[in-house]
């Protein structure tokens, strides 16, 4: 298959168009995508160090009820109280604070005032049974020494709060708070030489703690928290949470690769990914310090979103940039579509002008008013058509001379002697066929070459124009009047419907020839013989008509001259 | 508490008794690595066997056995020698393993990896058949004292051998070099007033009972019903001398290192040594006079295996080099060949046995760890 000008160049340009366009869409797509996805990820980021700050602000809140605590501890003197009444009217005091704080506080699962001395036994403590605080008479105090909340805060100055890492409550007789995920947060109470000499420890439920935090979050952030090791704390799936306690340790940055970062250097936010099965999470973590100057105890706090959500906006950007794309491709495959036909309908149109001209030399209309290379080229084709005609005119024109001049005599103007025979020819098929008569008639001029010689020869070349004037004046148009050389003329009268015409032709020369000629002063008379042959009366061919005319001439001129013959052959 | 009587008699999972008995323990946590791939692993094993290549009709033996001991690449090694297929099933725990053997009466397996207290169950339960060490040469290469199959509990029964012992961790006594002139000599040293609040022992029920016995210079495993209130309270002394009791090796190394700790019963043996040496700490290791409670691990034939001469390849190749090297460098366990470098004082190993009354000593405990004061008095 051939394929047009106007094909390929309009390919070529809607190609063009097309491509133009939709790199221009990919490229606004992805620069946007890549803008959009940023800021949902700065969005993501901010909610989580803003969800931190949350967290930050609560367990602050509960380190001064921790502070405030221990400050009536140490005003009452507690751990050093003389004498048994007073320090059991101090105690009953602190548990009652310590019932009426837990009651303000539903996430407080146990406050206690453990004291250093006897391996950490408690001194005073509320647990939480459901709604109500429970206080613990003395036979159910028990010895916390071993445990870092007691150890580690008692290495602490006081006024300074500890927070524990993150586990599961596993202390026998803690009521609501067994097998809860606790934080203790801690701090110590200065005796009489400003040493700690009893703690104070408030046990918050994280989930609930948690679960005021969730509240303030569209539903479809998911909260992430890990301890320092990345073990999850706290998990949409609650079931991976504290592995470490069940002897399987699951870990955050297990599910967010990115998170290892956050663990092991000074990191301070990240954004991560997890490639699920079911959906991609795009996630941000921030690292919270627990205790502030010890960089190794900080918990990871983290927030996702699936990606499709993140993407949403950017996929809906996406649609409208395609549609966009292949409207404005659509326009171009339209603009490349006119703007190829503009440009191939002129070349068509002077394409079609020079295969007309070609042909019957005829000029078609050109683009000639274009102002471009087109009309140039149409404006040029217009001129070399002109000189072509021209030049073929001149060529025809002295064609035209060269043939006259070789079928008519120069002197006279009148057909030779070829074109007599021609027309001969002719007219006797033609007679034949219409089976009408022909005439053909000898005139000889009688003693031409005696004027001649009188008279010279320009008047005898005179003569003979006036005689060939004289015999086309008496014939008509479609009668051939031919000079045969020297003083012979001959006329072939066709279409002879009556004889007899013949005759009044003869005797019409004949009376035109008895009248003097007047030439350059001279008065001529020139006088002729004429033969007559007729066909079918006479022959039926060339030959034997030309014959028959010239034997009739010369019958005339035998006759006396200046008279015709007309009579047939036979008839003599 | 069924799954607590099986924990506690299952070495694998020495680490994690005490704090939380009624859990069905599941992992090595000793190995992060394997813990990390084991859902892979699983995968794996459960893929293994569909795989079409291994069209049926070639040989294949069929392990029944932990990660780790059946490293991909070994096992590779293993298939080309003997022109045999090996389907490896991994198990986490030991429940899973007494499960799946005990399915088909051990027909859906040749060789299984346990403990020398779970192989003395499957020996009860008929579901091993005895073997001839002899026929596996590379016996002879292991040292004396896991070739004395009679000393060894649990792996013989009426004077047949049911099992071959493969790897092995004991629960040495690490210390701070610079707090000790001479290397502690006993296990009683952890209750040393002297080192109050410099001690670190393990938060596990039945190996904390089995130590307080043994201080006492009796059966770890066999706690007559009357010594009970003793122990308690002599737990509640320990408790009384320690810092804290951990759990994860991590968390033992970092309050080694913030505390000072002059003295720490190393649960997870030479791991933890290791993981102190790295950090920096210059610790010595000591297997204490009255021994060291130890799991060891041995390869058993399954009452249903098919190719017994396969098996026994299996477990002669397991003896050999590379085996032992991965089980020493990518477990940091001990192998069978070799005495471990880094003892200070070369000691007996208590191989771990079923205890008395698991439900009772994770009782005990638990009102132990969470602080209460003597005396501890059960309820009838």
């Amino acid at each position: 298959m051939k394929f047009g000008i106007a094909f390929k160049l309009g390919c070529l340009l809607a190609v063009f168009g097309v491509l133009a366009c939709g790199l221009t869409g990919y490229y606004s797509y992805s620069s946007s995508r890549a803008t959009l996805l940023k800021a949902a990820e700065r969005d993501l980021l901010t909610a989580t160090q803003v969800l931190g700050r949350n967290l930050r602000g609560n367990i602050d809140g509960v380190s001064r009820d921790a502070l405030v605590l221990a400050g009536i501890a140490q005003g009452k003197a507690m751990p050093l109280a003389p004498s048994a009444p007073v320090r059991e009217q101090a105690e009953n005091d602190l548990a009652e604070l310590f019932e009426t704080l837990m009651r303000v506080h539903p996430e407080y699962m146990q406050i206690r005032l453990i004291s250093a001395a006897g391996h950490g036994l408690e001194q005073v403590r509320v647990d939480r049974d459901g709604e109500q605080p429970v206080r613990i008479p003395y036979p159910g105090l028990q010895e916390k020494g071993h445990f870092d909340y007691v150890f580690d805060t008692l290495r602490l100055p006081p006024g300074q709060v500890r927070l524990s890492p993150i586990v599961i409550n596993h202390e026998l007789g803690t009521h609501s708070g067994v097998g809860r995920p606790t934080l203790h947060v801690s701090t110590p109470v200065a005796g009489a030489d400003g040493q700690p000499s009893a703690l104070i420890v408030i046990n918050i439920d994280l989930n609930q703690l948690f679960d005021q935090l969730r509240s303030d979050l569209p539903a479809h952030y998911q909260v992430y928290l890990s301890n320092r090791w990345g073990d999850l704390l706290i998990h949409p799936d609650q079931r991976r949470t504290f592995g470490f306690d069940q002897g399987r340790r699951r870990f955050l940055q297990d599910e967010f690769p990115d998170v290892q970062q956050l663990l092991d250097t000074q990191t301070e936010s990240l954004i991560g990914r997890s490639d699920g099965k079911d959906t991609s999470l795009v996630a941000a973590f921030v690292r919270l310090a627990t205790n502030a100057g010890n960089r190794e105890s900080f918990v990871v706090l983290g927030l996702a979103q699936p990606e499709e959500y993140v993407l949403k906006e950017s996929s809906r950007l996406g649609e409208r940039i395609i549609q966009v794309v292949i409207f404005a491709s659509l326009l171009a495959v339209l603009i490349a579509t006119i703007a190829s036909r503009a440009m191939t309908s002129s070349l068509k149109r002077i394409n079609l002008a020079v295969q007309q001209f070609a042909r019957e030399r005829k000029n078609a209309p050109l683009p000639v008013q274009r102002q471009d290379e087109l009309g140039q080229l149409a404006r040029s084709f217009v001129q070399m058509q002109e000189e072509i005609v021209e030049h073929l005119e001149e060529l025809s024109r002295s064609r035209n001379a060269l043939e006259h001049l070789a079928r008519h005599d120069p002197l006279t103007g009148l057909p030779n002697r070829r074109v007599f025979f021609e027309r001969l020819e002719h007219a006797l098929a033609a007679a034949r066929r219409s089976a009408k008569p022909l005439a053909v008639l000898f005139v000889d001029l009688d003693h031409f070459k005696q004027l001649n010689d009188s008279l010279g020869h320009s008047i005898g070349d005179r003569v003979l124009q006036a005689v060939a004037n004289l015999l086309r004046s008496a014939t008509r148009e479609s009668d051939t009047v031919a000079r045969l050389g020297g003083d012979e003329f001959v006329i072939l009268i066709e279409q002879l419907d009556d004889p007899g015409r013949v005759v009044a032709v003869l005797h019409k020369l004949h009376e035109r020839f008895q009248l003097p000629m007047l030439l350059d002063g001279h008065e001529v008379k020139v006088q002729a013989s004429m033969g007559v042959s007729l066909f079918p009366r006479d022959g039926d061919d060339i030959e034997s008509l030309v014959q028959q005319a010239d034997r009739a001439m010369y019958v005339a001129k035998n006759a006396g001259r200046n008279t015709y013959s007309y009579e047939s052959n036979e008839q003599r | 508490m069924d799954d607590w009587k099986n924990a506690s008699t299952d070495p694998q999972k020495r680490w994690r008794q005490g704090n939380l008995p009624s859990y069905t323990l599941l992992v090595r946590p000793l190995l992060p690595v394997n813990s990390m791939m084991r859902p892979f692993l699983v995968l794996l094993a459960v893929l293994l066997p569909l795989a079409p290549g291994l069209a049926a009709g070639e040989a294949a033996l069929r392990l029944l056995t932990w990660p780790g001991y059946a490293d991909a690449d070994l096992v590779r090694q293993f298939e080309q020698r003997h022109g045999v297929r090996v389907e490896v099933t991994l198990v986490g725990n030991d429940d899973v393993l007494r499960s799946k053997l005990a399915r088909n009466n051990g027909e859906d397996y040749d060789l299984i990896a346990a403990n020398t207290a779970e192989i003395e169950h499957y020996v009860q339960q008929k579901l091993l058949q005895p073997l001839q060490p002899a026929r596996i040469k590379n016996t002879a290469r292991q040292l004396w004292r896991f070739r004395d199959y009679p000393k060894i509990p649990g792996i013989t029964h009426d004077g047949k051998v049911y099992a071959i012992p493969y790897t092995y961790s004991e629960m040495g006594l690490i210390y701070d070099r610079s707090q000790f002139r001479e290397p502690p000599q006993s296990i009683t040293s952890l209750w040393d007033p002297k080192l109050q609040g410099r001690v670190l022992a393990f938060n596990g029920s039945s190996h904390n009972f089995s130590l307080a016995s043994q201080a006492r210079g009796r059966d770890p495993f066999r706690i007559a019903a009357d010594d009970f209130p003793q122990l308690g309270e002599q737990l509640i002394a320990l408790r009384r001398n320690v810092l804290t009791f951990y759990s994860l090796p991590e968390e033992a190394a970092s309050l080694f290192e913030e505390h000072r700790i002059a003295l720490l019963w190393a649960n997870y043996g030479r791991q933890q040594l290791k993981q102190l040496r790295d950090a920096g700490a210059d610790v010595g290791y000591v297997i204490p006079r009255e021994g060291a409670l130890a799991w060891l691990d041995c390869w058993a034939i399954s009452r249903g295996a098919r190719d017994l001469a396969l098996a026994e390849a299996w477990i002669d190749f397991s003896l050999e080099e590379p085996m032992s090297r991965a089980l020493l460098e990518r477990q940091g366990l001990s192998n069978t060949l070799q005495e471990p470098e880094s003892l200070d004082l070369p000691g007996r190993m208590i191989w771990l046995r079923p205890v008395e009354d698991a439900e009772r000593r994770a009782r005990l405990w638990e009102r132990i760890l969470s602080g209460e004061r003597p005396p501890l008095v059960e309820a009838p």
